[in-house]
């Protein structure tokens, strides 16, 4: 009884989640004439593919698609390799002033990012950055306060036994990290990835207020863009947004475990 | 996040090694590990924090030097009927969004935690749109709400009821985008809440069944205790996210029709970088941040009154 008025509850929520993507991959395969038809035809007929190919040939979107994807590949690799040392530094060194560093990180966590805006897009300034992919990538790079917490607890969790067997062989620090506790860290470091993947994935605020040139854009800031060169053509818009969200896709369907692991270790942590 | 700490210091305390014989470098090596850290303490939290201080009380526009204004931008602020707006618009929209978004997460969470076949299924349907960005969920929303062709109107007609114009209706525009962002957000709190859940023990239930507690008291006096400290978090989380809500609004209303969903953020977005008036928008910003802040602090203090820790 309690199962199936479960089920109910769950397939409907899950209905009431999916079904306004399929009505938008509709939109996205009409013609304009069917998109603004009223009533609305369910199934596009004819279905016009041609949508998505017309947006390869009318715009930058390779462009768009390619600084996503670096974008993002270059903060996972950032992020995760930064966060994993900071973490490793305050959960397996003799650092002084470790706990005092806990604690600001759990500070800067709580730092609302409203009143960076202004500040970092001097600092950008400043160093000549704006207009390239630097302001989008380089803060990756020097840890977040989530991955340092992530990171640290897992390190936290690993036998030092490990690591006093490869002392006595005279390894270096960084070869215990790189070589013994990072391998050992593999779960915690996908998490890490997969969710640095998706915030970088789907900032819109950043890219809007650092990239000024077409040829710069990401995917979000490219799609928006498109909305005002394609006045009477929004089904084009919409393919193209659709086939923004589908790398992403990707990978949530391929990291799936992870996001949810992380998202549960997150809420753990509180 | 007390427990935080409480539980970091624990765990650090149970760290502190017996102090075998180290490397004599260690505490430079340590040091490296930790640089990228430490420069981000500077450059990305010490640096917007005093800097925003400093241009909250100056006029500057981007090309001549910040001239000092004292509070003239907070007096500006308290007599700029835009600014207040903004803020009745984001208080209203957070009201409407924190609790429904917490409810229906917890209902969701509580369906989806037992051995339902394809649960795993369900709970990736759940986080489709959690993962998608803005911009998408503004054309999926469209699909939905578009006055014209949207699905919401269709349903509406099914039941005989009158079409109404959502985004662009002043009176509903909030609202509208309220259930949009609790489309997108319930997958993830969900999830939260589930981990919430699974780390009662299954024992206080069992032994409940046997004192003969209904469905009911068992989810009033092991359930909801149970996962108080979640909701907490939840609720911290989502009501800092929910000040500063900017992308949604940016994306699917630039604020119309009329202001009616200018959101402060978003006030403050064409301020600074429209109107390049950075020293207004950084006394915005700083306001905001207060408010933040006094939020989180009250949440705080609540907190004692209902949040059971196990």
């Amino acid at each position: 009884m309690r199962k199936t008025l479960s089920y109910v509850l769950v397939t409907a929520g899950a209905l009431v989640m999916l079904v306004p993507f399929v009505a938008a991959l509709s939109n996205s395969l009409k013609s304009f004439a069917q998109y603004i038809q009223v009533p609305p035809t369910w199934i596009p007929d004819p279905v016009q593919w041609d949508n998505y190919a017309e947006v390869w040939r009318r715009t930058p979107f390779g462009l768009y698609l390619t600084n996503s994807i670096v974008i993002a590949v270059l903060a996972v690799v950032g992020n995760v390799l930064t966060s994993a040392m900071v973490g490793h530094a305050l959960a397996r060194m003799r650092l002084p002033g470790k706990q005092a560093l806990l604690t600001m990180a759990l500070g800067t966590m709580m730092l609302p990012t409203v009143i960076t805006i202004v500040p970092n897009f001097l600092l950008f300034r400043s160093l000549g950055w704006l207009d390239t992919l630097a302001p989008l990538i380089v803060p990756y790079w020097l840890a977040t306060p989530i991955g340092i917490f992530l990171m640290r607890q897992t390190f936290l969790g690993i036998p030092k036994d490990f690591e006093e067997a490869a002392s006595l062989d005279g390894a270096n620090p960084w070869q215990v990290f790189w070589r013994i506790h990072l391998p050992l860290a593999k779960p915690a470091l996908a998490t890490l990835a997969v969710f640095t993947f998706t915030t970088s994935w789907k900032a819109v605020l950043e890219p809007t207020i650092y990239l000024t040139s077409p040829e710069n854009y990401t995917l979000p800031v490219g799609v928006l863009s498109l909305k005002g060169q394609f006045v009477g053509n929004d089904q084009l818009v919409t393919a193209a947004a659709m086939m923004s969200l589908l790398p992403m896709l990707v990978v949530f369907v391929l990291a799936q475990r992870y996001f949810v692991r992380g998202t549960m270790s997150a809420g753990l942590k509180g | 996040m007390t427990v935080l700490t409480r539980r970091a210091g624990k765990a650090a305390a149970e760290q502190r090694p017996p102090a075998p014989k180290r490397h004599s470098g260690e505490r430079i090596w340590a040091f490296a590990f930790a640089s990228p850290y430490l420069l981000h303490l500077v450059a990305l939290a010490a640096w917007p924090l005093l800097a925003s201080l400093f241009f909250s009380m100056t006029d500057y526009d981007l090309v001549s030097e910040p001239r000092f204004v004292g509070f003239g931008n907070f007096t500006r602020m308290f007599g700029d009927d835009v600014f207040w707006r903004t803020l009745g618009n984001t208080a209203y929209f957070a009201v409407l969004f924190v609790p429904t978004q917490t409810a229906l997460a917890l209902g969701l969470a509580i369906a989806l935690n037992q051995r339902l076949r394809g649960m795993a299924l369900f709970r990736a349907a759940y986080f489709v749109p959690v993962v998608s960005s803005w911009v998408v969920v503004a054309y999926v929303a469209d699909a939905v709400f578009n006055p014209q062709t949207g699905l919401a109107n269709q349903v509406l007609d099914f039941f005989g009821l009158p079409a109404e114009n959502w985004l662009q209706d002043p009176a509903l525009v909030i609202p509208t985008l309220a259930a949009v962002a609790v489309w997108k957000g319930v997958g993830y709190m969900m999830v939260l809440f589930l981990a919430g859940l699974q780390a009662i023990p299954e024992e206080r239930y069992e032994a409940a069944k046997i004192d003969g507690a209904s469905a009911w008291n068992r989810f009033r006096y092991i359930t909801l205790p149970g996962i108080s400290g979640t909701t907490f978090l939840v609720l911290v989380l989502t009501s800092i996210e929910t000040l500063q809500s900017f992308e949604q609004v940016f994306v699917m209303t630039d604020g119309g029709p009329h202001g009616a969903s200018e959101l402060t953020v978003l006030h403050l977005y064409r301020q600074g970088f429209q109107f390049f008036q950075m020293g207004y928008a950084s006394a915005i910003a700083w306001v905001l941040f207060v408010l933040v802040l006094a939020l989180t602090l009250v949440q705080f203090r609540l907190q004692r009154r209902w949040v059971h820790y196990a």
